[in-house]
């Protein structure tokens, strides 16, 4: 009976031993990061049946178990991925942001300045000094482009840096799964008890992972976790984890792109597949926002610098000449996938560049017809032949593509980076009108002839020498054109056309147009009086073409003809300023959640000191209390004894 | 509800951060008196105030060019009130070069000063801009806008461009005017015709500069009056010197007479000889030089006699009428750019308002509210206080001080 008491007594010491055990590990875990609070599940032991009935036989500890919700983790590791992602992409976004938001500095204030020179060119146009200012803005202009571009160029690495070390917290984080994994089962088959502490740090890995990705765990009957990424591939299956590479896009290679190592192939991921944690922000900012925001800087650039070179083109310069290209507007940047087969080649050249769409595009070949892709919106285009012009892009294939060949054709992304200033001459500057015209000093009637103009048909078939127009009274005509141009008189928006050699007719207040240049002649002029339209030589303080230039600023040149330029880069600012301001506020609200459902699961599973303290005071006295259970034993053992010795 | 002790450090921590993260954008704000640090704090307003200060680029760009083309309008009326001071000169010289009590020396010497005023005026003429380009010769700055020709003759070397400037939205101003429309471009006679009297008429019949009395018959053809003195009776007979046609013929002669043919008037006075020929011819344009060297070579001819002084009164007259003819041509080219630079005056001070408005606007977009930001950070600054102070309070809680 006796020896009952002492084991009552035991099992309670044990017991009380097991929950100050557990207290103690709880207390010592309260800062460790996924540690979930464990409690001593205790019962009475199986009763012993006397004649008087059953006879308790103390207690026992039936396990430790850690108290966590299932449904709680979960929730924690699936908003956690939104909230990385969010995190990151809104990071990222903020470095956009802080690069176009200074006003004072930037592409605006330099492109202003260029127009504000061509204004002084206009206001002098034969002042050297002017000219020379007009070409050091062009450069500052050209050199802030540079800028923005190597910024964003420095944001594009660092993405790919970041995708990098991503893919390898990834990697090492399934395969530590994977190692739990086994251990796990190991150690459930074993024992039939629940190993809380690896259970608790696999949960913390896969917390960890859905920082870095979005990732979805199923348990398994055998303890194990499969772990499986947004696309629904497996990342971690049972005790095996595969292996994520992030690797230049064989179609795009100033892209890492992300795949899953397959044997010795590589199994890609569309960016867009992937989504969460670190990585899908990453993703997302990079081929969305980063490149929309160079692509549009980009267009800005390109048709900015041929607006400019198409105008400059129809001016003379100091020496007489006409106007060369005042920007060296980079080519289209054709890159051919690294899987390609067949031996075609892309050309891609701007042939409107108002037409163009801040985008770069895609040309796949699929054996018979050629999709021109605007990766931008996935806008495709099917063509059975090549050439074609696309959004203001002739776009030509020569020699044999192979079936599934791809082509990258990005006509903007590059030019802030490569644009140039052609001259470096100043007087090389076209600010005058390439036609004067002029009335003879001795002409008896009143006929006027207004300012020439001239359009973009103007620089191939320049006036090569001074025509003289003489009205002839009796038949009403102007006579002198060139032989072999016809001549188009338009009044009122009514134009009629006189074919080569026939002289038009003379009207007051009718333009006169021929080779591309075209005049107003008005009055009445007297029979035989003559006007002169002659190639302008000496026109060093004429500023029409400067003017022309600096008229540029206003108009809408960009976007189809819808913006100008100073609107596109507004508009620039205005999209990257809004998408940080939704994705600010979005990241506060899904760091909210996290916090929130974070603070669901630590009111569940976190340690707290007090409870603990209550705890170790419980089972401490628990503890006393079987110790005295044993000293009764002992002196009801010593009674007994004591009986023996005195009968 | 169970809290775990985590819960009640991070809660503390993050409520901490929160707060000092707003006092900090605050105090940013604050620093800068912008409302507006990154394009995210207000998208719309941001994207507002680009466009904004581009509108008040483009303006201060148009000012730039107001200012540019008041300068160079400003040197144009200086320079052309001196062209007005020679004319109004010379025109004093030809009225005095018809007293008749000159003789041909008192004349030379008028004929030098004449000569004298040429050469001011040529001068004038190539005047030069701040820039060191001539003024008057068009697009052409670096040719010299008139020379002396080997022939003598004065002829303009520029082209006919006149510079523009914009000045306002779809307005060009108009700020250089070429040698040719200012110096050239000069009709001759009275505007709408030239009388002139033959050189080779003998009698002493003069005539004057003439007008027009209806505009509306105006025919553009060159009429020639051609006199016959017989038996002391004195006609003339009106010639359609373009078609050769007679118009009338046989006219009585009256000196100083209205002479009217085909809507023009002229007076001819004194006795012509028979076969003397006066011709009304329409006008042409002149350049002012041609009148001054055509008004020396008058002063210089000798004149003697009826004839003679025929000769020299018709000379006279017709430069009078010319040197006129320029004045209020330079007149009216003044008037013109006086007009502009009103119009520029305007522009510029509607200019001035609407920058002001900008900046306005601008101020509200983007300026902080000083007032709301300190009353803000006052505010930020107690929570942040009491969020620290609580903390504190919360955190030195434990069961284990009282075991």
């Amino acid at each position: 009976m006796s020896n009952g008491i002492f084991g009552i007594g035991l099992s309670g010491l044990a017991a009380a031993q097991a929950g100050l055990t557990t207290a103690s590990h709880n207390i010592s875990n309260v800062n460790t990061p996924g540690y979930s609070r464990q409690e001593t599940v205790q019962s009475n032991a199986p009763p012993q049946f006397s004649g008087s009935g059953y006879i308790g036989t103390g207690v026992q500890v039936t396990t430790v178990r850690r108290v966590y919700n299932d449904y709680l983790g979960a929730q924690t590791q699936h908003v956690a991925a939104g909230a990385a992602q969010l995190d990151t992409y809104s990071t990222e976004l903020g470095k956009l942001d802080n690069l176009f938001g200074d006003s004072t500095s930037g592409l605006s204030p330099a492109m202003n300045n260029f127009f504000t020179a061509l204004n002084a060119v206009a206001q002098h146009p034969a002042d050297t000094p002017s000219r020379q200012a007009l070409l050091a803005s062009a450069q500052a202009l050209v050199s802030s482009l540079r800028q923005q571009d190597d910024q964003l160029s420095e944001i594009r690495s660092g993405d790919n840096q970041q995708i990098q070390s991503a893919v390898t917290t990834i990697n090492s984080d399934a395969q530590q799964i994977a190692d739990l994994n086994k251990r796990i089962a190991e150690a459930t088959a074993a024992g039939n008890q629940q190993p809380n502490d690896l259970l608790d740090q696999r949960d913390q890995l896969i917390r960890g992972l859905n920082d870095q990705i979005g990732a979805t765990a199923v348990a398994q009957s055998d303890g194990t976790v499969n772990v499986f990424l947004s696309n629904g591939q497996g990342l971690v299956v049972g005790q095996t984890a595969s292996t994520l590479v992030a690797r230049p896009n064989p179609d795009d290679p100033q892209n890492y792109e992300v795949g899953l190592q397959n044997g010795a192939s590589v199994l890609r991921f569309t960016a867009q597949s992937l989504t969460g944690g670190a990585l899908g922000g990453l993703l997302a900012f990079r081929d969305g926002d980063l490149t929309a925001a160079q692509n549009a800087l980009g267009r800005i650039a390109v048709t900015l610098a041929s607006a400019v070179n198409a105008q400059h083109h129809l001016g003379v310069d100091l020496t007489g000449a006409l106007g060369g290209d005042l920007f060296t507007v980079p080519s289209p940047v054709i890159t051919n996938a690294t899987t390609n087969t067949g031996s075609g080649t892309v050309g891609a050249s701007i042939q409107d560049a108002t037409a163009l769409q801040a985008s770069d595009y895609r040309l796949s070949y699929d054996g018979t017809n050629y999709t021109v892709t605007r990766l931008s919106d996935g806008n495709a285009q099917t063509f059975s032949s090549m050439p074609q012009t696309v959004d203001g892009l002739a776009i030509t294939v020569s020699g044999s593509p192979a079936a599934g060949d791809r082509f990258l054709i990005q006509a903007t992304r590059n030019v802030p980076g490569t644009l140039k200033v052609a001259i470096t001459d100043p007087a090389r500057v076209a600010a005058a009108g390439p036609v004067t015209t002029g009335r003879s000093s001795g002409n008896a009637g009143s006929g006027a002839i207004g300012a020439a103009s001239v359009d973009s048909t103007y620089p191939s078939t320049p006036l090569a020498s001074a025509l003289t127009l003489t009205y002839a009274g009796g038949a009403g005509t102007l006579n002198g054109f060139p032989a072999s141009a016809s001549v188009t008189v338009i009044l009122g928006g009514t134009s009629t056309t006189y074919a080569p050699g026939v002289s038009p007719p003379y009207t007051d207040g009718a333009t006169y147009a021929f080779n591309g240049v075209s005049f107003t002649l008005s009055g009445t002029p007297a029979n035989g009086d003559t006007f002169s339209v002659a190639p302008n030589v000496s026109g060093t303080n004429d500023n029409r073409n400067a003017q022309a230039l600096a008229a540029l600023a206003s108009q809408n040149l960009v976007a189809n003809r819808t913006t100008t330029f100073a609107g596109a880069y507004g508009e620039l600012v205005a999209t990257v300023g809004n998408t940080a301001s939704n994705a600010q506020t979005e990241q506060t609200a899904q760091a909210a959640l996290l916090s929130q459902a974070q603070s669901q699961q630590d009111a569940v599973s976190g340690v707290n000191l007090d409870e603990e303290a209550a705890n170790l005071q419980k089972y401490q006295q628990a503890y006393q209390a079987a110790a005295k259970v044993i000293a009764i034993a002992g002196t009801l053992f010593d009674a007994i004894l004591a009986i023996g010795a005195t009968s | 509800m169970r809290i775990s002790t985590a819960q009640i450090y991070n809660a503390g921590v993050s409520g901490i951060d929160q707060q000092q993260s707003t006092l900090s954008h605050t105090q940013q704000q604050i620093a800068s008196g912008r409302r507006i640090q990154t394009p995210s704090d207000d998208p719309i307003a941001a994207s507002q105030a680009l466009t904004l200060s581009q509108a008040k680029d483009r303006i201060t760009q148009y000012g730039d060019n107001i200012a540019a083309a008041k300068d160079a309008l400003g040197l144009n009326d200086s320079v052309l009130s001196q062209v007005t001071d020679v004319l109004q000169s010379l025109r004093t010289l030809v009225v005095q070069a018809g007293n008749p009590s000159l003789n041909d020396t008192d004349r030379a010497s008028l004929a030098t000063a004449t000569a004298g005023q040429l050469q001011t005026l040529l001068g004038i003429a190539n005047t030069k801009d701040a820039d060191g380009h001539y003024l008057f010769s068009g697009f052409a700055g670096n040719t010299q806008a008139f020379s002396t020709a080997a022939s003598g003759a004065i002829v303009y070397n520029g082209d006919q461009g006149d510079r523009t400037l914009d000045v306002a939205p779809g307005r060009s101003m108009q700020a250089s005017y070429n040698g040719a429309s200012v110096f050239e471009q000069v009709r001759n006679g009275n505007g709408s015709f030239v009388a002139t009297a033959a050189s080779t008429n003998t009698g002493a019949g003069t005539i004057s500069a003439g007008s027009v009395v209806n505009p509306s018959v105006l025919p553009g053809d060159s009429y020639r009056l051609q006199f016959n003195v017989s038996g002391g009776v004195t006609t003339y007979d009106v010639i359609d010197a373009t078609t050769s046609a007679t118009v009338s013929s046989g006219n009585a002669y009256t000196s100083g007479g209205n002479i009217t043919v085909a809507g023009m008037q002229v007076a001819v006075s004194g006795a012509p000889a028979s076969g003397d020929t006066f011709i009304l011819a329409p006008s042409t344009s002149q350049s002012v030089f041609t009148t001054i060297q055509g008004l020396i070579t008058t002063l210089r001819t000798s004149a003697s006699g009826a004839a003679g002084t025929a000769q020299l009164q018709n000379g006279l007259t017709a430069a009078l009428a010319n040197i006129d003819q320029a004045s209020d041509h330079v007149l009216t080219v003044r008037a013109s750019a006086g007009a502009g630079l009103s119009e520029l005056d305007s522009l510029a001070s509607s200019n001035s308002d609407r920058s002001l408005q900008y900046d306005t606007t601008m101020s509200h977009l983007t300026d902080l509210d000083y007032n709301k930001a300190l009353s803000d950070f006052a505010r930020q600054q107690l929570s942040l206080q009491a969020a620290q102070k609580s903390f504190a309070a919360i955190s030195s809680l434990s069961l284990f001080s009282f075991l």
